[in-house]
């Protein structure tokens, strides 16, 4: 049986839907021990922007501040024919978005092209705070024109069909205007993107091969350091030593330190799963650094994703905290839609508490959801990196579909919260609007250096 | 660039479906199957450093072992062992002051193995590998020494083979051609040679290597002689891609291809065949032929793509992209080398950050 990557996800996604509830057995997920408690009595208000601008988006993988705080997004077009990624941006003015621009024609390589398209921006915003700029750079899998799908793999010889390469694209968010663009990556997809902007470069993750590449942005000159594996990792972070962190296929942390010139490898296995993970696929999904970065909080990109705390200037390599599963439990037997069993968006606001999105499900054993309701859902939650206590503070509702799979989370300079929706048209952005108690001008500050 | 299409592909159209297919699966090993080994004793220990691990040379034993070499950061060699109650690579050890390992042959009681380093080309010897135990009852290795032979002559080596009778290793230098006396350890430089390309035992003996753009040099060990020009080049692009080499065991013949992928057969007695077929991509890469004359390798540079040459039907397929979903899941790119296992499956050395050894089980062939 023959189907594209996204109609795999909705019809495993299907599958899950068509479970019954039968008699409750609670959703005992915890954090580090630490038991979840109700929702909370605050309110947490959502509301939901979809990219009515670009109705053949499918996607959303990035939402990031830009470096004028303001939260930008990309609006992608994965499983379209020569469908191409448009950047848009959130008017608080008009509690609207803008959309900027098509990136295909900032570039020079239209979704007519014939060859793989320049169709997504995934994980790839990064802000430069001194010039203002917001870097940000291109995935491929967007089908050419005239071809059902695209594979990387296929196509990597074919002058016609090949994807020209990730595009690296320099916008000035003080003038709205792209400065300049260069090819990142010939032929791959930037997975993802950081910028360390004391050192002026950009490093990167490419797809399909798994490179970890540096981009010098002062000589716009690039240079691949090697492979990874064959499982990109989903993010890279930075910590105050200018070291990049990331993961390998076995759920080792991998570490560049730009002293050594040289990707190192821990010889420890990150948390997951006992009974049914091996330490495989537990890649990095995405990481947030807490306010003081001296510690980061990240899940993993696997079904039943990890939850933890990583310590990267304690040690040789780092002291790792297993905060736990981010979703409910689930029948072990089963490979999980990693579609449905989600956790994404991790983002600190400026009440210097985690938030993050973690999907739930109706499932007949572990989590018997009304029948009524949807039968998945996107559960916002907020953890305390004090207690590591986690609470829900509330459900992303899209009008029509259920928001189970959100990509990234973003807050912005006045404090409220952002996350990207992936999941069946149309998809969007959500905004959640925090107590004003818990809101702070420039929350966004420190700035997020990667996607 | 061609002429850009104008119209959108219609996805509900009837044969959509079967396209994406053929697109996502039919990329990848589209007959036999792949395992991925890591370069250590799954479970046990920890492979090579992902940057130590280019799988640049491999040979094979009489008993079936394989015995191989890294590059990289540093230059490693290593036994892989997959019969019996076994299924490991250890790491024989690292090579001090080597970042390349250029050849590796198996000898009769012990291996040699071609390194180079910022001093030059040298030579060492190892052990070989006893037969574990039981893998998976209880086992104990040990790590011994190299036994250091020297350098040849200051230059960095580019290649080196085995004879028949397995006591010469024979190699070229950047510039000169060189043999290894296998037991005794004595190196010896033979003449003035520059080395370009793989080597290759014929089916005669003699030793054969690239000599400027248009001919073979052949070197007969028995009587020391070197013969320059000894074999014309067939009618193809030669020297725009090193030379690389397959040899069937069982009759002797050996094939290579030239930069546009044409795939020609060398037989001592009789001379080059004319061409065979044609790769779907250029270069050719390693490649090693199973017992029934089949031949398997790589094409293409970044990303390469499998094929079959079957001197049967005179036609090589495109076996699309190694995926290993066995022992490991992996994709694999970049082959350095490749030999034929004691049951006729091939071995590829992954020659890439991270490289596996890649044992391939060809489809077996339904009876015509």
């Amino acid at each position: 049986m023959s189907m594209k990557r996204r109609d795999f996800l909705k019809s495993s996604a299907g599958a899950a839907a068509v479970m019954l509830a039968l008699p409750e057995v609670a959703a005992g997920a915890s954090a580090g021990g630490k038991p979840i408690k109700s929702p909370v009595k605050e309110s947490y208000q959502t509301s939901w922007y979809p990219f009515t601008g670009h109705p053949d988006a499918d996607t959303c993988w990035s939402v990031s501040a830009g470096p004028d705080g303001r939260i930008y997004a990309a609006a992608c077009a994965e499983s379209i024919p020569g469908g191409v990624v448009k950047v848009v941006r959130y008017n608080e003015q008009t509690d609207g978005l803008d959309y900027l621009f098509s990136l295909d024609e900032m570039v020079n390589d239209p979704g007519d092209s014939g060859r793989a398209t320049q169709c997504k921006i995934h994980y790839s915003f990064a802000p430069s705070m001194a010039d203002g700029i917001l870097y940000m750079a291109t995935h491929l899998s967007g089908p050419p024109i005239d071809q059902p799908a695209y594979s990387p793999w296929l196509s990597w010889h074919d002058p016609k069909r090949c994807f020209r390469g990730s595009a690296l694209l320099a916008f000035d968010t003080r003038k709205d205007k792209v400065l300049w663009w260069d090819t990142l990556l010939p032929k791959e997809g930037c997975r993802c993107l950081l910028h360390d902007e004391e050192r002026h470069r950009l490093y990167a993750l490419s797809y399909p091969r798994d490179h970890f590449f540096i981009y010098d942005t002062k000589r716009r000159t690039r240079r691949d350091v090697g492979r990874i594996g064959s499982i990109n990792a989903q993010t890279l972070f930075l910590d105050r030593k200018h070291r990049v962190w990331t993961t390998d296929d076995y759920g080792h942390l991998v570490r560049y330190d730009p002293d050594k010139d040289r990707l190192e490898r821990s010889p420890f296995v990150l948390p997951h799963n006992p009974e049914f993970q091996t330490g495989w696929h537990s890649v990095f999904y995405d990481v947030a650094a807490a306010p003081d970065r001296e510690s980061f909080y990240a899940a993993t990109w696997i079904a039943e994703p990890r939850l933890m705390r990583i310590w990267p200037n304690e040690g040789e390599w780092p002291r790792v905290e297993d905060l736990g599963p981010a979703t409910q439990k689930r029948d072990p037997t089963l490979p999980k839609d990693t579609f449905v069993d989600h956790c994404g968006g991790l983002v600190f606001a400026g009440d210097g508490q985690l938030y993050y999105v973690a999907s739930r499900w109706r499932d007949a054993l572990y989590n018997p959801m009304p029948a009524d309701g949807p039968d998945r859902e996107g559960v916002v939650w907020r953890l305390n990196p004090a207690t590591l206590q986690r609470q829900e503070v509330a459900v992303l509702r899209h009008p029509t579909q259920p928001a189970q799979y959100v990509s990234r989370g973003a807050v912005d300079h006045n404090g409220n919260l952002f996350f990207g929706d992936v999941g069946t048209k149309p998809v969007g952005i959500f905004k959640v609007h925090l107590p004003s108690s818990r809101r702070k001008k420039n929350a966004h500050l420190p700035i997020r250096m990667w996607g | 660039m061609s002429e850009k299409p104008k119209t959108k592909y219609d996805m509900n159209s009837p044969e959509a479906k079967a396209l994406i297919d053929e697109i996502v699966h039919g990329t990848f090993m589209k007959e036999g199957t792949m395992a991925a080994f890591p370069t250590c004793f799954p479970g046990a220990t920890i492979p090579i450093p992902a940057d130590e691990s280019h799988i640049t040379a491999l040979d094979v034993s009489d008993n079936g072992m394989i015995y191989g070499g890294t590059s990289g950061r540093a230059a490693h060699l290593f036994v892989g062992i997959f019969h019996g109650v076994t299924g490991v690579v250890f790491d024989r050890g690292t090579v001090e002051g080597a970042n390349h390992c250029a050849a590796v042959g198996c000898g009769k009681s012990r291996f040699v193995a071609c390194v180079n380093g910022p001093g030059g080309g040298r030579v060492l010897a190892g052990g070989f590998e006893g037969l574990p135990f039981d893998l998976i009852q209880e086992w104990g290795f040990g790590r011994s020494a190299f036994q250091e032979l020297g350098k040849v002559n200051g230059e960095p080596i580019v290649h080196a083979v085995v004879d028949a009778s397995k006591q010469t290793m024979v190699g070229a230098t950047s510039g000169h051609l060189f043999t290894v006396d296998i037991e005794a350890g004595k190196i010896k430089v033979v003449d003035e040679m520059p080395g370009s390309g793989r080597l290759a035992l014929g089916s005669q003996g003699g030793i054969f290597g690239q000599d400027g753009s248009a001919h073979l040099w052949r070197y007969d060990v028995a009587s020391g002689k070197l013969e320059r020009k000894a074999v014309a080049l067939p009618e193809g692009v030669w020297g725009k891609a090193p030379l690389t080499w397959a040899k069937d065991r069982h009759s002797g013949l050996l094939y290579t291809a030239d930069a546009d992928g044409q795939l020609f057969s060398l037989d001592e007695a009789r001379g080059f065949s004319g061409p065979l077929a044609r790769t779907l991509l250029a270069p050719v890469g390693p490649m090693a032929v199973t017992h029934d004359g089949r031949v398997f390798g790589f094409c293409g540079a970044e990303m390469a793509k499998m094929f079959c040459y079957n001197p049967r039907t005179r036609a090589a397929s495109n076996l699309g992209v190694a995926v290993s979903v066995l022992e490991r899941r992996r994709y694999g790119y970049v082959f350095g080398d490749a030999v034929t296992g004691r049951d006729g499956q091939i071995i590829f050395g992954e020659d890439d950050d991270l490289g596996h050894l890649w044992l391939y089980f060809p489809r077996i062939q339904a009876l015509s």
